[in-house]
């Protein structure tokens, strides 16, 4: 049976310091001033009455991927776990999928010249049954990571007890992260 | 700017410029201007001498070759990977509206350039060094009596390229101004505005010894309702975009009130490319003369209206998100 | 990826230098198919977190959290996993240099490591026979190198020997010196409810201390109120902010004092047995209501009369958390202990969810009446030379109260210029960049071009190494071995810094330098090592199972339970792991004999401090002075951490500049409006000291008589390429007093704002 993975960010827990982000430039050499993964706080409100939303901004895996169904090359392809993967071989660099993608997850690596994403650390951590790094390196331990068919993952314990928001639910693309909203502070 | 860290550049980025609008145009152009040629030949044609081809008819075919011909050179130049270029035409994925405009293109493409021949036989006949073509010449005559179902083929397929050029927008829901059903209509009658403005330009200037006015009367009536479709395609899009949601509102209204992308909608796409010409084709057509400053005054503002036209979406598109 | 046995490894680590993993003394056969990891403690801040290195032939390649430590987990922070980023920056210093222009021209000699030294070793000499030893100023931030450069200088003959404290904690340490003769900590983990002045975890991160807040935060059912002018991201994860007043915090905490005093709201039973001076306070505040301090903080006083019951009803499992270094008012002193007494009041000292003691293992063995876990041997030996302090510190004067090992770097300045109370004419400085991080550095570059000899050790060439006449080359924390360091928390813990791969440059470490020049100088006779490995078995008495852990595991601690010794359940567990420690149970059954022995001068909790009263009539007890801020300007202008970059560190490496390179100046829309200003304008921050350029950045988040700057920006110096010239370097408006009793630097203060 293949892997239903689920990343969950939880932004109660999430104080937006960037560790995720240079701990995922570190492991896959993202170039200068290009992310595949950060987190945008975004204050609202009027003083004094004020809220901060965070948000993590990365690939969400879809399992209606858009970015999949509009490659003309297949260079971008579910693997048999869902996990969305770029074929750098056959990308031509047409940028479609960038474009195609609700989430910003994608970019131009002007290094290599073919598109570039979060891949949940497939290749280098998750194949080998270590955690993304982003979710190991954490310091509040906002993010968590599993296969929802074991049923004593954290994962599947905590999709079962919190009310998950996934991410632009509305275009029904399904992803496989999901967001522990805020529950203290002002709702944003 | 945010209060706090991070760069905000990677997801403002426009990644497709001034190279994919202009091959919009380009691809639009040219099945523009075959579609135009080809009612001409279908509706105008008996009427006249059969022999000699109508100035329209030779326009649509020099200029429809050409611009695709252009237009794929400046696509495959734009990839990031010019040189991978090459998979585009070893995989297929149905499901990409851009795949499906390379199989278009390649059916497209090589018609349009044997109707040129065609069109032009008698020229091509008088250089040597196009003799090799001759042959293929004489080989597609031969298949003469599908000449009407070759014909009306290539129409279909040229309606694929004008179309599939806004289904290749309109596929993507993420982007709000580009993922509407209006979109590819839209480029389809600005494709055929288009076509008509140029084949009647190049007719005046490289064809007037077969320059017909009842096909140019025929085609700027045909423009004039053509444009007039145009303004309601347009209006519609926009209030399509307000009752889709809070993002897609969003981004209508910014795409309309904000910035120069919004400054050049109203003056660019509204104003030259819709209001101008309709101005011009309705004076040159109540005045019952046949003026020729008013034909090329009308088939300028059109050509670049529709290159703002497409500009506007390209950017716009990708600018304002809502 | 530590092949060899116990034997083995005595006979290396007091042999060679020792470099766990890759030791020359396993030979190359390791080096060709490496993948392991090392594990070590960071230094991309001034937390010390354990940290685990990987190494992929020969480059490192990844850097986490250290397991090993269960409050760490894998997790890291931005800067510690960017340590990579610093270690292979190409703008390192990778070579000594010796001044060859004018002093700050930055026109350089590069020179190899011996000829350095030996410059170093003849200037030295030469200060100290010309003007005596105690003309050369000897400054680092705290840590392994401060305790060596401690040793070094005192062995030097200087008594100025001065660490970051006076510009960063040293008003909340002074104030648990004076109210508990020690450092306290606290366990957010177990805490129900939290009053938070400004301390802000979420952007000034220490691993375990911010992981504890985050679940904290995040936890519904329990509350975390923040004081702070700004809405910062503690704020932003709090049930409740309050936008206080700058400076203002301390009458807060006396209103709050009152309301529990006058409800007889505390707990009696703790008061009454273990501390002094409660009955002083209580007549001290009787002014101190809730209407009062509205005035002063901006928030009504049925907040404070309803949080004040909240918190006490939550007690003990309450903290009313005094910061690491909350932005300052020259009542820091008065403030941080106005603080500690409202702890003391609420009864948490020693109780879960409140503050403790840290268990260390000398104080766990005398519990236990058992020596079982291994204490350290001295490495960096101390003889304080019988000399007058140039700042007075811990002597005489105003600096009285000042710890004379950490000094106030405030008085440096003028002590250079006016030449009293005797001439200053050299400084060596080790991990500190005082041009950035300490009050008006207009004024110390002015002082120190009157110094006649400048040693700087950093790893950039920073704008305080500009200045330098010896600039060396340090060695990254990945690159050096350090000793053992007592790190105990809630149980004995002791780290050591392994190095992960050799040195790149062949850069030394500050302790390596100092040992080889106390050597030179001939004052080394009381070091009883001379490599980092005899060092390492020096400090741990030749346990060589001890170091063998530490070496492999970079973090010791001792299967000891947690013990809060007013937890009887606690105490109980304790008792029943070390029955000897039966002896020492109170009546309650804890370990309350405890409160009756403190290194106070009572030997009680002191809420009235008779030894600060006698000299600083007033300030023996917490109470409502000095807390204006503004001096007559209109604006504060208050300056924090953020969680990319460190003090005057980090500014300059890449991969933490990429994610923050400038600090545009915090200003709510109501002020930028009046000043006419638009988000990304430039305008003046202006006062009696300095008139800066800066741009603004507008946001509701800040009341509006408050500015507010990221700190460590405002590079002049050239040679951080990335960082040079980007942002606004908030210490070139302060000025150079000193917060009474502790002298504290102070940094929030009063500017008026004027355009372009």
């Amino acid at each position: 049976m293949g892997k239903a993975y689920r990343l969950l960010y939880d932004e109660n827990a999430c104080i937006g310091c960037q560790a995720c982000s240079v701990a995922c430039r570190v492991e896959h050499g993202v170039p200068e001033d290009f992310f595949r993964l950060q987190v945008r706080m975004e204050l609202k409100g009027v003083f004094p009455r004020l809220g901060m939303s965070y948000e993590r901004m990365a690939c969400v895996m879809c399992e209606d991927a858009p970015c999949v169904s509009v490659c003309p090359t297949f260079a971008s392809f579910q693997d048999k776990d869902g996990l969305v993967h770029i074929d750098e071989r056959v990308c031509i660099t047409c940028k479609y999928c960038i474009l195609a993608c609700p989430y910003h997850a994608r970019f131009v690596n002007p290094l290599k010249n073919v598109v570039e994403k979060c891949d949940f650390c497939y290749e280098s951590r998750v194949s080998k049954a270590l955690l993304p790094v982003c979710v190991s390196i954490c310091p509040t331990e906002a993010l968590m990571f599993g296969d929802m068919n074991e049923r004593d993952s954290l994962v599947y314990e905590t999709s079962h007890k919190e009310a998950l928001i996934f991410p632009k639910a509305h275009l029904k693309t399904k992803p496989k992260v999901a967001f522990l909203p805020k529950r203290k502070g002002m709702k944003s | 700017m945010s209060p706090v860290w991070g760069s905000m550049a990677q997801y403002e980025m426009v990644h497709w410029s001034w190279a994919i609008a202009v091959y919009l145009f380009l691809a639009g152009l040219s099945s523009g201007s075959i579609m135009v040629a080809l009612l001409v030949k279908w509706n105008r044609h008996e009427r006249s001498n059969s022999s000699i081809w109508d100035a329209m008819i030779k326009s649509g075919a020099v200029v429809a070759p050409l611009s695709i011909l252009l237009g794929l050179l400046l696509l495959v130049v734009d990839l990031g990977r010019p040189l991978s270029f090459y998979w585009l035409l070893i995989r297929y994925n149905i499901t990409s509206v851009m795949s499906l405009g390379v199989l278009f293109l390649l059916l497209y493409t090589p018609i349009v350039m044997v109707f040129m021949l065609l069109v032009f036989e008698r020229s091509v006949m008088k250089y040597t060094f196009l003799s090799p073509l001759i042959a293929l010449i004489q080989a597609v005559k031969e298949l003469h009596s599908y000449a009407k179902i070759i014909e009306y083929f290539l129409f279909v397929t040229a309606l694929c390229i004008s179309s599939y050029t806004g289904f290749l927008l309109s596929a993507l829901y993420a982007i709000p101004l580009w993922n509407s059903p209006i979109l590819p209509i839209l480029f389809i009658t600005s494709s055929i505005s288009l076509g008509i403005a140029v084949n009647i330009l190049i007719g005046l200037l490289f064809f007037k010894s077969t320059i017909n006015e009842e096909s140019i009367k025929y085609l700027l009536v045909l423009d004039l309702r053509v444009i007039l479709t145009e303004l309601p395609l347009l209006a519609l899009l926009f209030i399509g975009m307000f009752y889709a949601g809070a993002e897609s509102a969003n981004a209508a209204k910014a795409a309309l009130s904000q910035g120069f992308w919004a400054g050049l909608f109203w003056f660019g796409v509204i104003g030259v490319g819709l209001c101008l010409p309709l101005l011009t084709v309705m004076i040159a057509l109540k005045s019952h003369v046949y003026r020729i400053s008013y034909v090329v005054i009308n088939s300028m503002v059109v050509i670049v209206g529709v290159l703002i036209l497409r500009y506007y979406i390209v950017y716009a598109g990708q600018i304002y998100l809502g | 990826m530590f092949a060899q046995n116990r034997r083995d490894f005595l006979k290396i680590a007091t042999a060679t230098p020792f470099i766990p993993g890759s030791l020359g003394a396993m030979g190359e056969l390791t080096l060709c198919c490496e993948d392991k990891s090392i594990r070590s403690m960071c230094e991309m801040c001034s937390s010390r977190c354990p940290m685990e290195a990987r190494v992929v032939n020969g480059k490192v390649v990844a850097l986490q959290g250290n397991a090993y430590d269960k409050a760490m987990g894998t997790s890291l922070c931005a800067r510690g996993v960017a340590g990579i980023s610093q270690l292979y920056d190409e703008q390192r210093l990778t070579q000594p240099l010796i001044r060859v222009g004018k002093r700050g021209e930055n026109k350089w000699r590069v020179v190899s490591l011996e000829e350095a030294l030996e410059y170093i070793a003849t200037k030295l000499n030469h200060l100290k026979k010309t003007y005596g030893a105690r003309s050369v100023i000897f400054s680092s931030k705290t840590g392994e190198s401060y305790d060596m450069l401690r040793s070094f200088a005192y062995a030097f003959g200087s008594p100025n020997v001065f660490s970051h404290w006076s510009s960063c904690p040293i008003a909340i340490e002074s104030a648990f010196e004076h109210t508990f003769g020690e450092t306290m900590h606290r366990d957010f983990e177990n805490a129900n409810y939290i009053l938070n002045f400004g301390h802000n975890l979420f952007e000034g991160l220490d691993i375990p201390l911010t992981k504890a807040m985050a679940r904290f935060a995040s936890n519904p059912s329990k509350k975390l109120i923040v004081f702070d002018p700004r809405f910062s991201l503690m704020a932003s994860k709090a049930n409740e902010w309050y936008p206080i007043k700058a400076g203002s915090d301390l009458a807060f905490v006396l209103a709050l004092l009152h309301v529990w005093i006058r409800d007889g709201k505390y707990d009696k039973n703790f008061v009454q047995h273990y501390s002094v001076g409660f009955d002083k306070l209580e007549k001290a505040l009787k002014e101190s209501t809730p209407q009062w301090q509205e005035r002063l903080t901006g928030i009504e006083a049925s907040v404070v009369e309803r949080i004040a019951d909240e918190v006490y009803q939550a007690a003990p499992r309450c903290i009313i958390d005094w910061g690491h270094k909350a932005t300052t008012s020259p009542a820091e002193y008065q403030r941080s202990r106005a603080i500690l007494i409202a702890n003391i009041l609420m009864g948490n000292v020693e109780k879960r969810g409140g503050i403790y003691f840290p268990k260390s293992a000398k104080r766990i063995n005398a519990i236990s009446f058992d020596e079982m876990i291994p204490t350290l041997n001295e490495a960096y030996p101390r003889m304080f030379p019988n000399e007058e302090r140039l700042d007075g510190a811990g002597q005489h004067g105003s600096y009285v109260f000042v710890p004379k090992e950490h000094g106030v770097l405030q008085a440096i300045p003028e002590a250079i210029l006016s030449q009293k109370p005797y001439a200053i004419k050299g400084w060596f400085l080790t991990r500190h960049n005082p041009l950035i991080t300490l009050a008006h550095p207009q004024k110390m570059k002015e002082a120190i071009q009157n110094l006649e000899f400048i040693v700087v050790n950093d790893i950039y060439l920073s704008d305080t190494a500009m200045m330098a006449d010896v600039v060396l080359p340090e060695a990254t924390y990945l690159e050096r071995d350090e000793g053992i360091r007592d790190q105990s928390d809630k149980v004995p813990c002791y780290t050591m810094r392994n190095c992960v791969i050799p040195s790149l440059y062949g850069t030394k470490s500050a302790l390596e330098i100092l040992r080889s020049l106390a050597q030179k100088l001939g004052v080394d006779k009381n070091y009883k090592w001379d490599t980092m490995a005899k060092l390492r078995v020096h400090q741990a008495k030749g346990d060589d199972a001890f170091l063998e852990v530490l070496l492999r595991r970079g973090v010791a601690t001792f299967g000891i339970p947690e013990l809060f010794l007013r937890e009887s359940k606690d105490v109980e567990r304790f008792v029943e792991h070390y029955p000897k420690s039966k002896a020492l149970l109170c009546k309650e059954g804890c370990f309350s004999h405890f409160f009756h022995t403190l290194q106070t001068p009572s030997g009680k909790v002191e809420i009235f401090c008779e030894m600060v009263e006698k000299i600083f009539e007033g300030y023996g007890l917490p109470c409502a002075v000095d807390m204006d801020v503004t001096q007559g300007y209109p604006y504060v202008l208050t300056s924090g951490k953020s969680a990319i970059h460190t003090n005057g560190h980090t500014h300059n490496i890449p991969y933490l500049h990429q994610l923050m390179s400038d600090n545009p100046i915090w200003m709510h829309p109501q002020t930028a409006k009046a000043h006419g200003l638009k988000m990304g304008d430039a305008f003046y921050v202006e006062n009696g000291i300095a008139k800066e350029k800066a741009t603004v950045f507008i946001t509701e988040g800040i009341r509006p008589d408050t500015l507010f700057a990221y700190m460590g920006f405002g590079r002049d110096a050239p040679s951080l390429k990335r960082a040079h010239g980007k942002g606004l370097n908030p210490s070139k408006l302060l000025s150079l007093r000193s917060a009474p009793v502790c002298g504290s630097m102070i940094t929030n203060v009063g500017v008026k704002i004027t355009k372009v």
